[in-house]
């Protein structure tokens, strides 16, 4: 394997690692306050779970940046 | 479909004679969603209860004070009473009860107060018990300040070095010590401050007099005899409890349903002589409700349309055909729609189950999953939501095991035969010959799966904005503009990304000569390195400028979230190769472990090791996790990429009067 294709696929693993832990520090906050709003107002529980999944984008760009990169490695 | 049930707004009107029998028939016809009654004025009040009212809500109150005391609360009759039976004993049933009842949970309620009085005074006994002092002797001195209690540490040493004249009892039991100190008065403050040093907690002990040892004799005794009348007394009301047990639940809902009905007229309007009740009712059961009331008052009541006056809060009954009904289930999750607006219900029972059996894609799981929501559906019909859930569950795993049989040609993360550049990999045809080989394999076609999510983003995403297009139309003709405008753009990043694709996957290539031939994806220019199509790049440039007109400059910056919108969608790919992956992974490590385990013993055990870890990582990762995962990003790509294009929400339920009898059985006059 030549080493463009190495620093490529550590590229697309950074991408989504890092992509992974910047969703779970928003959820991780958004999903705490999620769960009290529910506790108080079962009502509450869709609109909840639409903030929470909100930040998941975030981690959905890093996989498609990391399989672009994949794709070119 | 798409809309809730017509509605019609309609008064109640009649003769205060017939008040009550025209409760009594809206009630049984379950058709009538009230609006209270709030404008008083000199000819209309607000009614007054129904005279059976108190006496019901009397009897109401000593029933669920009886099943309080029986503690009945979650006894569930085996059998339904009729109400002509329940009425006919209510009054006798009463006096018994509350002879048998009555007395004799207070009688329990003293003796559990009682015992527990006297264990708390053996407990606050205990410490003094070796010391062999008469209770009496440790209160009521002129001269002396005692201190009785429990110490962490021995505050003798301490003691004897600073304070004069003092006695001390001490006994020490594990960690603790239980001491009686006896001192001048003069002394009492350092002693005070020598014991709170050492961890002092002062124990209160009872006014008795004589010896601990023997009051506490005598205390257990007393208890025993307690605990036997108390055995005594509950095994009275068990029996009041077994004979009485389903009339009085069956009384309960029954006498609760009279108070409903008694206290209703205090939300209609009532003059002298007329009472006037305003609501909806479902447009297409007018006439029931006519003939209901012809029958049942004599013609002292009847019923009449009322024309809509502008934007009113109408109730909403959602109306779906029965297969889609359980989808209702994620719009009851987040918000009720409006009256004027597009249920969605239809378009959650398509893509819910395609989303998630494109995710899951596996004829074991999917076919296990249709098995775990036909179980839900049959077992838990008491538990509506749940129940819903099971129909869900058991169309997403009839879609997966579609999509695992036709499309990817696999079963439990194995597929039907070896791929062709990887003649070694495990696969069912070791076992059984099925002839299907896959259209699309998961994780060799990354892109194909990515170009399709995108496909299904496009669709989605388009019914969307096209619904926010007849939400708005009436209302505001600028926004509903402003959808097609998003219409634009959509189309113009879809192009885009189809353009991109090329010919490197069978969806852009399929997709780039069929549906979007007319914008020609081929004909493209290099912008920044990236291959852009001139159609995409001229409906942004339309769309942009008509957003401008109609919904302003803020919405320029929404536009990157309509890309991130489509972008999410790669959910669906990501979700459905992660999890191939995984079964993959647990596969190939423990299929050689259980086949290639060698002779023997220890190979036998070695196999069955393998084959027990192997069905646990499958059963709780993929499947449940799996279908977890699957099942909420299926709903999330409905509730924020669908449901924010056009949902509003915040409608009104349709909550009829009506009662639900469970154990009680009204009788037909």
């Amino acid at each position: 394997m030549d080493p463009g294709t190495g620093m490529a696929l550590i590229g697309a693993g950074i991408a989504i690692g890092a992509a992974g832990i910047g969703t779970g520090i928003a959820q991780s906050q958004i999903g705490a306050a999620a769960v009290g709003a529910t506790a108080e107002d079962p009502k509450m529980f869709g609109r909840g779970i639409i903030l929470l999944v909100l930040p998941e984008t975030i981690v959905i760009l890093g996989f498609v940046i990391a399989i672009l990169l994949w794709l070119k490695s | 479909m798409l809309r809730p049930e017509g509605m019609t707004r309609a008064v109640v009107v009649g003769s205060i004679e017939s008040l009550d029998g025209t409760i009594g028939c809206l009630y049984e016809l379950g058709i009538l969603h009230l609006i209270d009654f709030t404008k008083q004025d000199d000819e209309f009040k607000l009614g007054q209860p129904l005279q059976e009212a108190s006496d019901a809500s009397q009897k109401l109150l000593k029933l669920r004070a009886m099943i309080r005391a029986l503690e009945i609360e979650g006894h569930r009759p085996k059998e339904t009473l009729q109400v002509k039976e329940i009425n006919g004993k209510i009054e006798q049933a009463m006096v018994t009860l509350d002879l048998n009842t009555s007395t004799k949970a207070e009688a329990r309620q003293k003796i559990q107060s009682l015992i527990r009085e006297k264990e708390a005074e053996i407990k606050s006994l205990d410490p003094v018990r070796t010391f062999g002092i008469p209770v009496e002797y440790y209160d009521g001195y002129e001269n002396l300040a005692v201190f009785v209690g429990i110490c962490k540490q021995d505050p003798e040493p301490a003691l004897r070095a600073k304070v004069k004249d003092f006695e001390l009892f001490a006994n020490a039991k594990k960690s603790e010590i239980a001491i009686a100190l006896f001192v001048k008065n003069e002394w009492r403050l350092e002693a005070s401050r020598i014991l709170t040093d050492h961890g002092f907690q002062e124990v209160k002990l009872p006014k008795l007099e004589g010896n601990p040892e023997k009051i506490m004799l005598r205390l257990s005794s007393e208890i025993s005899d307690l605990e036997k009348d108390l055995k005594r007394i509950e095994a009275d009301i068990d029996s009041v409890r077994k004979q009485f047990a389903d009339f009085i639940i069956a009384s309960e809902e029954h006498l609760a349903i009279e108070v409903l009905k008694a206290e209703t007229p205090l939300r209609i309007a009532t003059s002298a002589n007329s009472f006037v009740i305003d609501g909806w009712i479902p447009t297409a059961r007018m006439e029931e409700i006519r003939t209901a009331l012809d029958e049942k008052c004599c013609g002292l009541s009847f019923v009449e349309t009322v024309p809509r006056e502008g934007e009113e809060d109408t109730p909403v009954k959602l109306k779906n055909p029965q297969p889609v009904k359980p989808f209702e289930f994620f719009i009851n999750l987040v918000s009720t729609p409006k009256y004027e607006e597009i249920d969605p219900t239809i378009i959650l029972f398509i893509t819910f189950p395609i989303f998630f059996g494109f995710m899951i894609g596996d004829l074991g799981f999917g076919a296990g999953l249709m098995a775990l929501g036909a179980v839900i559906r049959l077992k838990l019909k008491g538990f509506p939501d749940l129940y819903k859930l099971g129909a869900i569950i058991l169309a997403g795993g009839l879609i997966a095991s579609i999509f695992g049989l036709f499309v990817f040609a696999e079963a439990f993360g194995v597929p039907f035969h070896p791929p062709p550049d990887n003649l070694e990999e495990a696969s069912w045809e070791s076992v059984v010959n099925i002839p299907i080989h896959p259209m699309l394999e998961k994780m060799r076609n990354v892109l194909e799966m990515l170009a399709l999510s995108f496909v299904a983003g496009w669709l989605h995403l388009t019914i969307g904005f096209v619904f926010g297009f007849f939400n708005n139309i009436h209302h505001s003709k600028k926004h509903a503009l402003a959808k097609i405008a998003w219409l634009l753009i959509l189309l113009g990043i879809f192009t885009e990304l189809m353009a991109m694709g090329g010919n490197a996957t069978e969806t852009s290539k399929f997709m780039n000569s069929t549906v979007l031939a007319p914008l020609m994806p081929g004909s493209t220019v290099m912008i920044a390195g990236i291959k852009t199509a001139y159609s995409a790049l001229a409906l942004i440039a339309i769309g942009i400028p008509s957003l401008l007109l109609t919904e302003g400059g803020q919405a320029l910056t929404e536009v990157i979230g309509l890309f991130t919108n489509l972008i999410s969608y790669a959910r669906l790919a990501a979700i459905a190769v992660g999890k191939g992956a995984m079964a993959f992974a647990f596969n190939s490590m423990l299929f050689g472990m259980i086949f290639e385990s060698g002779p023997g013993v220890v190979g036998v055990v070695i196999a069955i090791l393998g084959i027990v870890t192997l069905v646990v990582c499958q059963l709780f990762f993929v499947f449940f996790l799996g279908a977890l995962s699957a099942g909420i990003q299926a709903m999330r790509l409905n509730y924020v990429e669908f449901f924010l294009k056009f949902f509003e929400g915040g409608g009104t339920d349709f909550k009829p009067l009506s009662y639900e009898r469970k154990y009680s059985v009204a009788t037909t006059k």
